[in-house]
């Protein structure tokens, strides 16, 4: 009898040192700290940024606005909205250790990702495309083997340029120039130090947008990886998922989601990115009868 | 507090283990021929500071003034980006496309010119230090004021400044960091790119750390025993001396 | 190629906004910086080995490692640690803090060992404690006498600031870069910067200089 109590001690306590988070109940930690903390961008235009006014706006900011107000009608009870800015280093593991509830940014949906955290359901849809100057002529993407292209580190851009380096795609191969941001790229790209630059087409589409000769600028057609954005959720919390996806359905259905949609990406907003055909097909498909 | 799930074995697993190896290579290459052109111009220019001739004065006290109080990172932003936008539409495209490693080259171009105005400062120093009295007594003995200089004031000064070179040197190596900011794949810029692939970077930082302490500790070493082996008899040597 | 310098009046006050930065962080980081490094110099001369060791390894520790590794570790890495995010400022000023309490350090140490040690025994002599006789008179005495080198590395500070560029933070670099970004005008924007630090930095230099000249080093 001892040994088995021994025994089940000594599981449980391995158990609690390995798995770290065991079914965390982030519905009741949100209604007993009367506190919604969720890890939002900023620089990530136009998903959390400060604009020229410097406000922290952004859409993916509207959507946990949203979350906010569900998260109040469903526990009953006022909520502190409180935001707190992460960057692509932190925010996974400070969903992981449970300081944020989740992180309303622009994360890319990975499997690897899945190791440590959950997700949302997929709120965007974009992927790895190429800004080039119109004067150089190129066309396809081809077109550029044996140039310079530039990424930012660490991100799913300079992995696939990476990857279809080593799989011959650019024949002979582009040569990689990594930069620590995008605006940089930028001036490379503008002062001809690169050819083109990689990142996800929304975010190319901002950049073009904002420079004065946006006009010099073409963006390539065809996208080199997929890029699902999702919000970043605590592990093993379905509840919580559940709460999150459901909200995220409801404003799919409701058209409470396009209007952000346009807000941000449309004609007027503050990044032109007409939405894809995928990207609607996707969006429906996800819209799961309520 | 501390959820955080330690992995050391990302160090040695390929390819990240590589990577930094990589990283490390390029910050010795950057760092020794930084140190090396750094070295040639500094002391040219910190032997100009003192020569009779006013105008090679004035350029030479313009030049380690203006070098020094730019920061490096601007220096660097405006070697990269701005310089070679001042050139013809054809050499430009030749520049960029055509060099090999180009950012590489660039940090070289900008780091050595850095460097080299605080090197001909610590120089400077250096020679102010030798009185007068020697530097006449060597021309009464027949010198030339060319051979004064390269045969009992340089040598002299270059023994006084040693330890000095050597708090330059160390900061050369540390400011080849500063290099990842525009695309050069040296050592920090490895450790962030391990972290951004395995999500590990208090692994790859701190590996990183550990690697800028060693070279430390062999410039240290090595500078000490050139110290030791030029020491002036007599003169007693400055330690820890530091601008 | 022609120049625009418009484009400097254009973004000035964007311009001045990353310069006020520039120096909100100079500031705090000399302050913080001289501070910390005042305790940590006279950790370097404690006869007590658990606070002399302490103090000597921070020092050298620190004069190993690259700023720009110190500001990633505060950044990226603390908030892992700590399981808190701290913002870009904060993380700046505890980062740059840190480092650059290190080169104080060492300067207010030679600034201590400057003055004889007959006047730390003429204010025990007088009833003063070791805190008080450091506050009154032995501090204020090596901060004097190392006024040059403070100054240079306050200038070294104010350039350093710079590098908080790498973690975001709408500093003066950054704000030209956001500007060259849509404006393109590379080669004016990084001459204004490098114009405006080095008219800066000349200054107090040349304020070092007289102040050297005075104390008839030079």
């Amino acid at each position: 009898m001892k040994k088995k109590l021994l025994f089940s001690t000594i599981l449980m306590v391995m158990l609690v040192f390995t798995t770290g988070a065991i079914a965390a109940d982030t519905l009741k930690k949100i209604s007993d700290s009367g506190n919604f903390i969720t890890g939002v961008r900023d620089g990530s235009i136009p998903f959390g940024f400060h604009n020229d006014k410097n406000e922290h706006v952004g859409f993916s900011i509207d959507l946990a606005k949203e979350f906010h107000k569900a998260l109040e009608e469903k526990l009953g009870k006022k909520l502190n909205f409180k935001t707190i800015v992460v960057n692509p280093k932190t925010r996974i593991p400070l969903v992981a250790n449970g300081n944020l509830n989740m992180v309303t940014g622009s994360a890319t949906h990975t499997v690897p990702r899945e190791d440590t955290v959950d997700f949302s359901l997929t709120f965007f849809l974009t992927g790895s495309q190429l800004l080039v100057k119109k004067s150089e002529g190129y066309s396809t993407v081809k077109d550029l083997s044996g140039k310079k292209i530039g990424a930012a580190q660490g991100s799913t851009n300079e992995k696939t340029i990476r990857n279809l380096n080593k799989s011959g795609y650019f024949n002979p191969a582009v040569r990689l120039v990594v930069y620590q941001e995008h605006t940089q790229g930028m001036l490379a790209l503008n002062n001809g130090i690169i050819n083109a630059y990689c990142t996800d087409g929304s975010l190319l589409a901002g950049m073009k947008s904002k420079v004065k000769n946006s006009d010099d600028y073409m963006i390539l057609g065809e996208m080199l990886s997929y890029d699902p954005y999702a919000y970043i959720l605590p592990e093993n919390d379905s509840n919580f998922r559940d709460f999150i996806n459901e909200q995220l359905i409801r404003m799919f259905v409701d058209g409470r989601y396009m209007k952000y949609y346009e807000k941000w990406f449309g004609a007027n907003g503050v990044v032109p990115f007409p939405m894809t055909d995928d990207f609607r097909t996707l969006i429906k498909l996800q819209s799961w009868p309520l | 507090m501390l959820n955080y799930d330690f992995k050391w074995s990302i160090l040695w697993t390929d390819p990240y283990g590589g990577w930094i190896l990589e990283g490390v290579a390029t910050t010795i290459k950057l760092g020794v021929l930084c140190c090396i052109f750094s070295m040639l111009l500094g002391i040219v220019i910190g032997t100009l500071r003192i020569t009779q001739f006013k105008p090679l004065r004035i350029f030479a006290e313009a030049y380690t003034e203006f070098f020094r109080d730019i920061p490096l990172l601007v220096q660097l932003f405006f070697w990269y980006f701005a310089v070679p936008s001042l050139l013809p539409e054809n050499m430009r495209t030749w520049v960029y496309q055509e060099i090999p490693d180009f950012e590489f080259w660039i940090v070289v171009v900008g780091l050595s010119l850095y460097s080299s105005s605080r090197v001909a400062e610590q120089i400077r120093a250096g020679i102010n230090s030798i009185s007068p009295d020697q530097f006449n007594a060597a021309l009464s003995t027949g010198f030339s004021h060319y051979q004064a200089y390269r045969y009992i004031i340089i040598p002299l000064a270059i023994r006084l400044v040693i330890p000095p070179l050597t708090t330059e040197i160390l900061t050369i190596f540390k400011n080849t960091a500063l290099a990842m900011t525009v695309g050069v794949l040296e050592t920090t810029f490895m450790s962030q790119q391990v972290e951004a692939y395995t999500f590990h970077g208090l692994e790859a930082t701190t590996a990183a750390c550990l690697i800028y302490m060693i070279i430390t500790l062999i410039v240290v070493g090595a500078m000490g025993r050139i110290e030791k082996r030029l020491a002036v008899p007599g003169l007693i040597i400055r330690k820890g001396a530091n601008s | 190629m022609n120049f625009e310098w418009q484009v400097i009046s254009n973004n000035f006050f964007f311009l001045m906004g990353g310069l006020v930065t520039t120096f909100e962080l100079a500031l705090i980081a000399i302050a913080g910086g001289l501070t910390l490094g005042i305790l940590v110099g006279m950790g370097r001369l404690s006869k007590f080995k658990f606070i002399y060791y302490p103090a000597t390894l921070f020092v050298n520790l620190m004069r190993t490692q690259p700023l720009i590794l110190v500001i990633f570790w505060f950044y990226f890495l603390v908030p892992l640690i700590i399981g808190r995010p701290i913002g870009g400022f904060t993380s700046a000023v505890i980062a740059f803090t840190i480092f650059e309490a290190s080169y104080f350090a060492e300067i207010i140490r030679a600034g201590i060992q400057s003055i004889s040690k007959g006047q730390m025994e003429a204010a025990y002599s007088s009833g003063f404690t070791y805190w008080q006789a450091m506050r009154y008179f032995i501090i204020p005495q090596a901060l004097k006498n190392m006024m040059p080198s403070l100054i240079t590395q306050a200038v070294v500070v104010f350039q350093d600031t710079s590098l908080a560029y790498v973690i975001g933070l709408r500093e003066f670099l950054r704000s030209a870069n956001i500007v060259d970004a849509r404006e393109m005008r590379s080669v004016e924007l990084y001459l204004f910067v490098g114009l405006v630090y080095f008219i800066v930095c000349f200054s107090m230099s040349r304020i070092c200089k007289k102040l050297e000249l005075k104390k008839g080093y030079a």
